[in-house]
Parts: structure tokens; C-alpha cells; sequence
């Protein structure tokens, strides 16, 4: 034994052993280690949990059976961690507390239900998950035990040690019920295939991914409902997981289309698929529902459900794309230009109600995203432009209509801080908030020009802010072009 | 006779076979009025009026050989990115001319993230108010790179419930070659629907599109109000269309006008002359009420005044 202690200086250590390695810490890393623990601690249960720093809890309600009870459970975890070079200690019991207790002051063991008392007895008053100071002062008043503590009256213990204890025993022994939070929302339904041989080709993962499908549809067909969000996950040999999501614009329940849909992602992801020595477990998980009736299929009639097969079409490109890769334009209820088109995704424009668009004065074609800045020579300050400057190139204006005024929309808007000024009495310092904002809104007031270049280009140019102002001159921008 | 008749049936299969192979223009060989007019097929479709987009505008037809192929990928051209007004105007125009037909099918704007960038989104209330396209009826599609709205122009052109697919490609980027807009050209062809393909700020290269455009700006002719002219005004958008490629006659030049109010292409010459009315409105158009294209039913009489003849109406 090496003797070292945690919380050992440096110094220390490298008198006790002068070839020791010192490795600076990373919680960060370890973070992420635990955090891929926990990902790959999916393939036993769902429902996994991260505790502290160098915890997992895992909800194994219901699975146990599906490894062959939970010794076998345990057997088959312990002996894959330590596969993959790590060394772990684990323990079932009835409640979190007894087998985080027994995990790690007492070794691998299944507590069999309602013995948790005994086995927490003997152990040290640290297996109660209590903060170091209150198991230093039950140590001062020779309370060392688990046993010590369940013997003493409870009242004194809650009055003198604070609530914390007791809960903490209570949760131990399931008189409490201690909720954990698992670190992922429970999928609605998954079906997963365990490979007996790791597979690493694309194309095997995808007829893995349509046979999932397929045992998915029953489920999905008995309850009714179509799947909306799917989520795959592949389980690589070294304990690697990768997550792949896909959505869809409408509840369906065929596999074909699930299996497309993950092609397309799969596709996208090309070589960074990290596949390393293969996958050997396959989960796909339907993560939300939504109702979906069954349809009468027409045998007259052959041709096909052609909304279906646009909404195909736009999930496949976003699975490949991103989600907002196909975008549908809604009109918003305001009257600036930037302002009243909104994009919403293709499955969401089915709910939006539609407003029909009010007949306004002529509006460009394209519109910029952003309104670009522009250096324009004006005949007179408040008059129309002669010529600009956009993008380094010069464009001599033949004709000109507007302007067309547009105002910001200040009823939206808070009114500006103002400072305020010792003595002064409240009325008066709204005022000069009601005078700022009122400011604030005609310099940005907009004029909008309708122009035509000499080559017959058309733009439509806007001047921001007014002349007469010495601390901001109007500025001039380019907001879109005509047809 | 009957050497006659087999003689005629040698002449059909070989002109269906050209016209298979090249996927166009079956009609060239069939003058209208002739003896032999014959209703040649493609895939299985008679091909005629209804596979064609009339552009309302006879010389411009005349040369198109009755209007644009519906059946397959039309490519139109912009020299400057600068352009890009012009070049988007001009396939609205022809987008809304094939909404006319079938209005409520929606329309795909693929597009490059780089190019949505620099010269904006179509916005809708500009399409709704010239083009009369609603912005239910559009669907945007945006990918980051050339490659990318390949892809999703090719998987959408076989789609039959769009109306037509708009791919936006800015410069001549490699992938887009010969072989890229044949596979384009040719799932056009199979949907029957056409393909519009903006080649902006590009130099013409080999094409499989059967029809190239090229796109410039002209200067808008002037608002008309109280039936004459009103000066220093900007009126409906204008184009300068040249036919850079075309099979049946040589490349061409027509100034287009885009009349809003009737969703019509119209000449310069046709403007000048007689415009009986003056469509836009005096009082301030009524809101919350469909658009004033639908409503505009009276005009129509001097619309068919200068259609092509009726023997080239669809039936």
C-alpha cells in the first residue's frame, strides 16, 4: 500500500514516494467521464441518475428481469466497467439511500427487500449522505453508528442535528420516498436489439432501425397514437453513446418512414460517426405522441395521400438540414416591414390560423435580412436621394417615389431610464422619461424611398432619423429590392 | 393508301422516339392546322396545351414554340447578383402565370444560406401584393451549401404536390454541371412539373434545361393614373428577357412588363398603345378582402384580344 491519503499535500506525497505522477485535477473531465457513464448505463434502465461526482443511481424497477434477475445485473455492469478499464462497486437494495450505503461502505451485495435495517446498522454514520459537520458533532456527542442513531430518541436528535438527519434515515429505510431525477425525459415506448456481434456498417444500423420500427408500430398502433419525436441510440462496444434525433412534421407510426428519416440523419452525419470497433446495442425510443386514428385504406383507388408525401419530404430534409431548414413565412400584425413576416417550421404552420394579408402600398420583392447601410448624396437635406453607395458600387438614381413614412412601434417599447436628479419631484421626472422616449421615436422614425437606378435596378432605400439633430444625423439603408 | 398509312405510322414512332429522347418539343413536328397534327405523347401523357406555360405574350410564345415546358427544369439566368431583382421578379411572374392554373399548390424556394444572406428572403408581402402568391402557398428551404439545395431540389422535384421547385444557386459552383441539371431536367420531366433553376451572378455553362433565359433589369414604365401617363412615377416592374437557349428559334430579346393587376405579362408596345383603363384603383384598396386580381373579371374580353388564336387555346 502506498499510504496516501485524500486531502494529502503534494509535498507530502512526493517525501513518501519521490517517482509519484501528479495529475492536476479536472473536475470537468470527470464530469464528462460520469456523464458517459451514465449515457451508456442506459442500456440497463431509462431512468439514470448522476449523484455527486462519483455517483450513478439507476432505477432498475421492472428491467432486472430482462438481464436474468439483479445479481445477473450487477454481474454483467460490474464485469463490463471493468472491460472498459474502470473499477466499480455496486449495490442494489429497496431504496437509493441503503444501496448507496452498502455501494460504497460494504461491497457488491443485493439487499434483499425490508432487510435494509439490518445491513445499515453497523455501518458508519457517513453512509447517510449527511454533510461532514453534523456526522463531526454526532461523533463528539459518541454517536458513530447507523445502529447508535436509530436507537436514540428521535426528538432531541431533530432539535439538537437539524431535520437533515432524520430524512436522511427515513429515506434510507423507506419510511420517505426519495425521488431521483433522471438525468433524461422517459421515452414513451423504445425497442432495443442487443447484437451478439458488433455491427459497424451504416447500412446494418439502418435494417436494425427498421426492424425497431417495426416492433414499435404495434405498440404505437394498440395505443392509438403516432410517434413525433424519434431518438436512436447507439451503444458503441467501449461504452460510447451517440444520441440521434429526428422529428417529425406529423404523427406516424410506419417504419419505412422512421427508417428514412434516420437514412437522411445518418447521411448528414457521413464519417463523423465515430463507429470505432462497432455498436453492439441498438435502442430507438419514441420520445413524444400524438394521437393518430387508424385510415380506412381505399382499394379503387391508388393514388396516395399527397400531403403525406410533402410532409415526408420536409422531415427528411430537416433531419438532414437541421430543423429549420424548411421554413414557411406567417404575417404577424405589424406594420414594420422587418417584422411582419415570422418563419415558422413546416409542422408548426399547420396550427398557425391564417390572416389574410391587409392590401398595403408597395412593398419589395426580396428583404434583406438586415437593412444595410448605405452612403447616399441627397439634392436637399430632407429630399429624396440622387445617389448611393451599396456594397462599393455606385448606383446613380433615375426616379424616385415616396417617401413613405414608418414609424417604430413605441407602444411596444418601455420608456427609456432617464437619470434623476436630486430634489426633484416625481411628476417631473416622468415627463422627461415621456420626453426621451418621444425623442427616441423620431429618430428612428423611417422614410421609405422607392428608387430605380439608371440601369433600372429598383431598391427601396430608408432614412433614418432626421436632419436638425447635430449629435445624430440621419443615416441611410438599403431594405430590399423590387421585382 | 395503306402504304400511305404505314408509312405515316413509321414517320409518328419516329417522331415520338425523338421527341423521348430529346423530351421536348413534339409539337415542332406537328404544324397546327396541318393535315398530319398528331397528339404525340410523353410518358403516357398527351402532350399539348396543358403541358405547356403560356406566357400570354405571342411573340414570346411564337418562339417558345407555344410556351415553356412545364415538363421540365428551365434555367434563368442574372449576370450581377445585382440582378437578382430582376431575375427573381421574372420567375415570380412565371410562377404566378402556373399559380393561375393551380392555386393551391405550394411553391419551394431553395435556396443557399450565402445567397438568402445577400440579397434577403423573398418577402411575402411583396409576392402577395405583385405576384398574388400567398405566403401559405411558399415553402423556403435553405441550405448551407450548393451541394446541399442539389440534394433537396432533386428529392422535390418529384414531388406532384408542389406547384414547382425554385433552386437559387449563386456563381457557377462545380457540382452544377451537365450531369446535375440532366438529373433535375429529367425528374422534372417525370413529375411533369416544371423545375425553375436561378443561376444568379453565373456565366452561362452546358446545360441539360432545354430553355435558358437571361435575365436584365429595364427601367419601369410610368404609373398610369386617370389613363395617362404620370411623370417621373415608377411603374410595374419591367425585364428584358433574352433567350440565350432555345431550340426551335434563334435567341431572342423581348421587354416584358408584369401587369400585377391582371397576373399578365405584357409588351411595351401593347402598353403604349391602347390601355383602356387604368387598373389601379383611385379610392384605397379594401382590406381584409381577397386580392384585387381575382376580382378584376370585365377585362378579361381585352385579355383574349391578345392571346395566341384560338385554335392554340387549351381545350
Amino acid at each position: 500500500m502506498l499510504k496516501l491519503k485524500r486531502g494529502m499535500g503534494v509535498a507530502d506525497a512526493r517525501a513518501m514516494h519521490p517517482s509519484v505522477e501528479i495529475v492536476e485535477a479536472d473536475p470537468e473531465a470527470d464530469r464528462r467521464l460520469l456523464e458517459g457513464l451514465a449515457d451508456w448505463c442506459d442500456r440497463y434502465t431509462p431512468l439514470v441518475a448522476l449523484d455527486g461526482t462519483d455517483g450513478l443511481f439507476l432505477d432498475i424497477t421492472g428491467c432486472s428481469h430482462l438481464f436474468g434477475g439483479e445479481e445477473a445485473l450487477v454481474a454483467n455492469m460490474l464485469r463490463r466497467f471493468s472491460e472498459q478499464g474502470l473499477e466499480a462497486s455496486a449495490a442494489v437494495a429497496a431504496t437509493a439511500g441503503t444501496a448507496w450505503a452498502v455501494a460504497r461502505f460494504r461491497g457488491n451485495f443485493v439487499v434483499p427487500d425490508g432487510e435494509e435495517a439490518g445491513w445499515l446498522m453497523p455501518l458508519p454514520l457517513a453512509a447517510l449522505r449527511l454533510d461532514a459537520t453534523i456526522c463531526t458533532a454526532l461523533d463528539s456527542v459518541g454517536l458513530r453508528t447507523i445502529e447508535a442513531v436509530m436507537t436514540t430518541p428521535r426528538a432531541p436528535l431533530v432539535r439538537r442535528f437539524g431535520k437533515a438527519l432524520v430524512l436522511r434515515l427515513d429515506q434510507a429505510l423507506g419510511q420517505i420516498d426519495e425521488a431521483l431525477s433522471p438525468r433524461m425525459p422517459v421515452p414513451e415506448l423504445s425497442a432495443e436489439r442487443a447484437l451478439a456481434e458488433p455491427v459497424m456498417m451504416v447500412e446494418d444500423i439502418e435494417r436494425i432501425i427498421l426492424l425497431l420500427a417495426t416492433a414499435l408500430q404495434e405498440a404505437l398502433e394498440r395505443r392509438g397514437a403516432g410517434a413525433l419525436g424519434l431518438r436512436l441510440f447507439l451503444f458503441r462496444v467501449d461504452g460510447a453513446v451517440t444520441r440521434l434525433s429526428v422529428h417529425l412534421s406529423r404523427p406516424a407510426r410506419a417504419p419505412d418512414r422512421m427508417a428514412k428519416l434516420f437514412h437522411e440523419r445518418l447521411a448528414a452525419l457521413g464519417d463523423s460517426l465515430d463507429t470505432g470497433c462497432g455498436f453492439d446495442l441498438v435502442r430507438l425510443a419514441v420520445e413524444s405522441v400524438a394521437p393518430l386514428a387508424a385510415q380506412q385504406v381505399d382499394l379503387g383507388h391508388a393514388d396516395r395521400d399527397d400531403d403525406a408525401d410533402l410532409a415526408l419530404f420536409v422531415d427528411r430534409v430537416c433531419a438532414r438540414l437541421g430543423r429549420n431548414a424548411v421554413r414557411r413565412p406567417v404575417p404577424v400584425a405589424s406594420h414594420l416591414p422587418e417584422r411582419s413576416v415570422a418563419f415558422s417550421s413546416f409542422a408548426n404552420a399547420a396550427k398557425i390560423v391564417e390572416t389574410a394579408l391587409p392590401a398595403r402600398a408597395e412593398r419589395p420583392m426580396r428583404l434583406l435580412r438586415q437593412p444595410e447601410h448605405v452612403e447616399v448624396v441627397a439634392e436637399v437635406p430632407e429630399g429624396p436621394p440622387l445617389q448611393f453607395r451599396w456594397r462599393r458600387a455606385h448606383y446613380r438614381i433615375a426616379r424616385v417615389e415616396g417617401p413613405e413614412r414608418i414609424s417604430p412601434e413605441w407602444w411596444l417599447e418601455s420608456l427609456p431610464p432617464v437619470e434623476k436628479k436630486d430634489g426633484e419631484t416625481d411628476p417631473d421626472h416622468e415627463k422627461r422619461r415621456k420626453q426621451a422616449a418621444a425623442l427616441k421615436t423620431t429618430r428612428s422614425v423611417r422614410d421609405y424611398f422607392h428608387v430605380e437606378d439608371t440601369d433600372g435596378r429598383r431598391y427601396w432605400l430608408y432614412r433614418q432619423g432626421s436632419y436638425g439633430n447635430a449629435d445624430a444625423p440621419p443615416r441611410w439603408f438599403l431594405h430590399g429590392i423590387f421585382a | 393508301m395503306a402504304t400511305n398509312a404505314v408509312a405515316q405510322k413509321a414517320i409518328f414512332a419516329l417522331r415520338r422516339e425523338i421527341s423521348r429522347i430529346e423530351g421536348t418539343l413534339p409539337e415542332r413536328f406537328a404544324e397546327p392546322g396541318s393535315e398530319d397534327a398528331v397528339v404525340l405523347r410523353h410518358n403516357g401523357r398527351p402532350r399539348g396545351e396543358a403541358s405547356l406555360l403560356i406566357t400570354g405574350v405571342p411573340a414570346l410564345d411564337e418562339a417558345l414554340g407555344g410556351g415553356i415546358s412545364k415538363a421540365a427544369l428551365t434555367e434563368i439566368h442574372g449576370q450581377h447578383s445585382r440582378d437578382a431583382g430582376a431575375v427573381t421578379g421574372f420567375t415570380l411572374s412565371l410562377i404566378s402565370l402556373l399559380l393561375k392554373q393551380a392555386p393551391s399548390k405550394p411553391v419551394l424556394w431553395i435556396g443557399t444560406s450565402g445567397f438568402f444572406a445577400e440579397a434577403g428572403l423573398p418577402y411575402a408581402h411583396g409576392l402577395s401584393r405583385l405576384f398574388g402568391i400567398m405566403p401559405q402557398g411558399v415553402l423556403f428551404a435553405e441550405a448551407p451549401r450548393p451541394v446541399d439545395a442539389l440534394w433537396i431540389a432533386e428529392e422535390a422535384a418529384g414531388l406532384k404536390t408542389l406547384a414547382t421547385v425554385v433552386i437559387e444557386i449563386s456563381g457557377n459552383p462545380q457540382r452544377l454541371d451537365l450531369t446535375a441539371t440532366r438529373r433535375l431536367h429529367r425528374r422534372a420531366a417525370e413529375a411533369g412539373r416544371p423545375v425553375f433553376l436561378l443561376r444568379q451572378s453565373a456565366q452561362a455553362e452546358a446545360t441539360a434545361a432545354p430553355l435558358r433565359f437571361a435575365v436584365t433589369p429595364a427601367p419601369a414604365g410610368k404609373r398610369h393614373i386617370l389613363g395617362r401617363p404620370l411623370a417621373g412615377s415608377i411603374g410595374p416592374p419591367a425585364f428584358i428577357i433574352a433567350l440565350d437557349k432555345n431550340r426551335l428559334a434563334p435567341s431572342a430579346r423581348f421587354v416584358l412588363e408584369w401587369n400585377a393587376d391582371e397576373r399578365t405579362f405584357e409588351t411595351r408596345d401593347a402598353l403604349r398603345h391602347g390601355r383602356p383603363q387604368d387598373p389601379v384603383a383611385l379610392v384605397p384598396l379594401p382590406r381584409h378582402r381577397p386580392d384585387m386580381a381575382a376580382a378584376a373579371g370585365p377585362r378579361m374580353a381585352y385579355g383574349l384580344f391578345r392571346f395566341p388564336p384560338a385554335a392554340r387555346q387549351p381545350s
